[in-house]
């Protein structure tokens, strides 16, 4: 441990030299500074962490935050830009990976089931928060001389936006803790329903929010929001079908093909107005239980790249947590914290107990839905850019939430899933198998 | 004789061409460089502009697996090597001499209109010039000519990104004195080289190593890069201290960057070919180029012979023809820090990389005669 804590010194010290160093006027990026710096520093930090029966992802997240712009600032607003942008990739194979654990003839018996508990619990908690922002509404900060069909409508968009879970956070701690079994299948069912039903819900709240307050109404609503789910889905196969075509009939270079793919799913998602999430996920869904690939080519060019994918992803959304919004609106963010919690324990308990599922471990599927991230935060910014006066308030709230459940929510679900005996119950190692070193020679080109 | 019966060394460049879908014939760069052009912006446009300027980082952290690539192998040859490594330097340096001293004279005479003193984009061509790939031979050829020919392309790359190193600080914006920067490259690299070792050597398991090496490698391309500072330099010193270093750390780092070269050559030349702007100057540097770097390359190889007599052959030169990428990486390194004439220096020495191939599949002695 000592080498690694002095690997660790010395990488932040040349990063900081680096940094804080006289500045040339150049246009360089430090994109490849940021990259080393979170593969490095955030990995033993997330080893640090997990010492302390942490999640390695809380490590890489806590490392980006005290790092980045807001605390130490290492991990400069410029370099938390440029790791953003890897990031697109990153959520891309990250639900790729979760597409292709999903074994529909292995879910099948259990599917009735996860759609009742996802459905339940996403109504029962919709309720309740409608409910719980009605009544506090004046002393929520946010448009409090709002009344009638105009409170209704933005209460709706809150809740909404802080009922919304993150897939990509509960997908990439599955894959970091090599997850298995029956709270992994079912939370993941969760989330996911979840996300499927935000999109709808927030597409037809904004509509409302539209009406309200007068605005101009889309005549395309419904085609636009059956093409994101459903374009999305057949977009997703349609990719999936040709990466297994290659993947059978090519199978060269696949790491490279793996990250091709990713970025046409990353790059197509603004462009077609396409979720990348779920075409990332149903490409994987295709590739598994359409074409599976023959051989190990696949799932070794997958766990080579899934670490330091998990790393940049969490490393980003440490270094982008806004903690002065956190300490502007703190108060309040804690207590909608709170009230949101409880929603999410008191709705999945209804759901279990309605599903008929183990109570055993659908009890402990709330703490798996507790983070939020990238989707909630992307709402946000549509409706602070759309109703700039109360919208803004209603970013800053949710971004305090955001900082807070990305802290606690990993924390929860590892809990979980150590409570369930699920980590590491997965075939294989996301931290790989041991080789055999060979000195063959090098060559720079 | 079958690849696989092919001695390590020269079985390692057919597996090169072979990983990359290419006959062992076909070099990279006249392969790639072309596809880079037409997918490029200038062509059908499916790399924008805008992708282009994200893929800055492929080349910073190309540039740095290139140097490290190099730092290793020089560092094994070195080893007992010494008038080898003589020689091959020898032949680097006349191979510049020859490149820059000529070129300054043209540039001096056609007056071109450069942002870049003639002398520093006289020696950047030089430096791009002097690089060499291993040669691609048949397999009866995989001996005693050829042999040396890769084992002097392994270590005529160590002085010119030395020399590259300081001509990038003079062409980049950095107000610091070249020898000083030239110094500090050499420290950062050998200070992330050290925190590499340190991680390196212990890592639990196979992930986990590859992201330390990973992790390595983009400081090594990002921390110069954002200094304006060579990341071939900078990895180079960090390959050597690998070397040096005990324990496995060389193999271990060869073996996982082994793993993505293919990747990153293939990106890097892509971006190249890519982001090619044709332009006068350009044009007119062409030639010169790819004739003066061949009768650099033949006349280097000859003075390499007669400084290590027995081991250099005397036709060296001609199977050091071949450009490889490390002169493309050097000339897009140029463009990376912002000097505007480093436009035509890329586009002469990546078209005069494949001119250079071509030339090299005549130029080549023939396996009699190896």
């Amino acid at each position: 441990m000592t080498r690694r804590l002095a690997a660790l010194a010395l990488t932040i010290g040349i990063a900081w030299f680096v940094v804080t160093g006289p500045q040339v006027d150049s246009v360089l990026r430090p994109t490849a500074l940021a990259l080393g710096l979170a593969l490095i520093a955030a990995s033993i930090s997330g080893e640090l962490l997990e010492r302390l029966h942490l999640p390695r992802v809380t490590g890489y997240l806590l490392f980006g935050m005290i790092c980045g712009p807001y605390l130490a600032n290492i991990i400069t607003r410029p370099m938390a830009r440029e790791l953003q942008l890897i990031n697109g990739l990153a959520v891309v194979l990250i639900a790729f990976i979760a597409g292709l654990e999903m074994n529909v003839r292995r879910l099948r018996p259990r599917l009735r089931a996860m759609i009742e508990l996802g459905g339940i619990a996403m109504l029962v908690m919709y309720i309740g928060l409608f409910t719980v922002f009605w009544l506090v509404w004046p002393w929520l900060g946010i448009a409090p001389d709002l009344t009638g069909l105009q409170r209704i409508a933005v209460v709706a968009l809150l809740t909404t936006v802080v009922a919304s879970f993150s897939p990509t956070v509960t997908i990439a701690l599955v894959a970091e803790s090599r997850a298995s079994g029956p709270l992994t299948e079912l939370t993941l069912a969760v989330v996911i329903l979840a996300d499927l039903l935000l999109i709808l819900f927030f597409t037809l709240v904004m509509q409302f929010v539209r009406t309200a307050f007068g605005g101009p109404q889309e005549i395309g609503l419904f085609v636009s929001l059956s093409w994101e789910i459903f374009g999305s889905f057949a977009f997703g196969a349609s990719i999936g079908a040709v990466f297994a075509f290659y993947l059978r009939h090519v199978g060269r270079e696949v790491p490279v093909a793996l990250l091709g793919l990713c970025a046409i799913i990353a790059g197509a998602g603004a462009r077609l107005h396409v979720e990348p999430l779920l075409v990332a996920l149903a490409a994987g869904l295709v590739v598994e239980n359409v074409a599976p690939p023959r051989g190990d080519m696949l799932k070794e060019a997958v766990e080579r790249g899934a670490l330091p994918v998990l790393v940049i992803f969490f490393v980003a959304a440490g270094a982008s947590l806004q903690l002065d919004a956190l300490a502007t609106i703190g108060g309040i963010a804690l207590a909608v914290s709170g009230v949101r919690m409880a929603f999410i324990w008191l709705s999945v308990r209804i759901g279990v107990r309605y599903a008929r599922i183990d109570p055993k471990i659908g009890g402990l599927v709330w703490m798996g839905l507790v983070s939020q991230a990238g989707v909630t935060l992307g709402l946000t910014l549509i409706v602070a850019g759309e109703f700039p006066t109360w919208g803004a308030t209603i970013q800053t709230l949710v971004v305090s939430l955001i900082a807070l459940h990305q802290l606690v929510g990993p924390v929860l679900f590892r809990a979980a899933l150590g409570r369930a005996g699920e980590i590491g119950r997965l075939g294989g190692d996301v931290l790989g198998i041991e080789e055999q070193l060979d000195t063959q020679p090098v060559r720079a080109d | 004789m079958t690849l696989a019966g092919l001695p390590g060394r020269v079985s390692s460049v057919f597996r090169t061409r072979a990983a990359l879908g290419l006959r062992p014939f076909t070099a990279p760069v006249m392969v790639f460089i072309p596809l880079g052009i037409a997918l490029g912006p200038g062509a059908l446009g499916i790399i924008p502009e805008v992708a282009l300027a994200h893929l800055d980082i492929v080349i910073s952290i190309a540039l740095a697996t290139l140097g490290v690539f190099i730092g290793i192998a020089a560092g094994r040859e070195a080893r007992g090597a010494g008038r080898l490594l003589a020689a091959a330097t020898a032949e680097a340096g006349v191979t510049i001499l020859v490149v820059a001293g000529a070129l300054f004279v043209l540039l001096h005479s056609w007056a071109l209109p450069l942002e870049m003193s003639f002398l520093l984009v006289a020696l950047a061509l030089g430096v791009c010039a002097s690089a060499s790939a291993a040669p691609a031979v048949e397999g009866a050829d995989s001996r005693g000519a050829v042999q040396i020919a890769a084992r002097v392309a392994d270590l005529d790359d160590v002085m010119p990104i030395l020399l590259g190193g300081a001509v990038l600080v003079m062409a980049g914006p950095s107000v610091r004195p070249a020898l000083l920067s030239t110094v500090q490259t050499i420290g950062l690299g050998l200070a992330i080289g050290f925190g590499g070792w340190l991680l390196v050597e212990r890592a639990h398991v196979a992930a986990e190593r590859g992201v330390f090496v990973l992790g390595a490698v983009a400081m090594l391309g990002g921390a110069p890069a954002y200094m304006a500072l060579s990341p071939l330099l900078a990895g180079m010193a960090a390959g050597l201290f690998w070397v040096a270093a005990p324990g496995n750390c060389d193999a271990i780092v060869a073996r996982e960057l082994r793993k993505v070269q293919h990747p990153i050559v293939v990106l890097l030349l892509i971006t190249a070919g890519a982001g090619l702007e044709l332009t006068m100057a350009g044009i007119w540097l062409l030639a010169p180029y790819v004739i003066f770097r061949s009768a650099g390359k033949i006349l280097g190889g000859w003075t390499a012979s007669r400084i290590a007599p027995g081991i250099a052959p005397s036709d060296l030169g001609a199977y050091l023809v071949h450009p490889g990428v490390i002169g493309i990486a050097f000339a897009l390194n140029l463009q990376q820090v912002g000097n505007e004439s480093a436009t035509a220096l890329v586009f002469a020495v990546a078209v005069g990389a494949i001119a250079s191939e071509a030339l090299a599949l005549v130029v080549m002695p023939s396996s009699r005669a190896a």
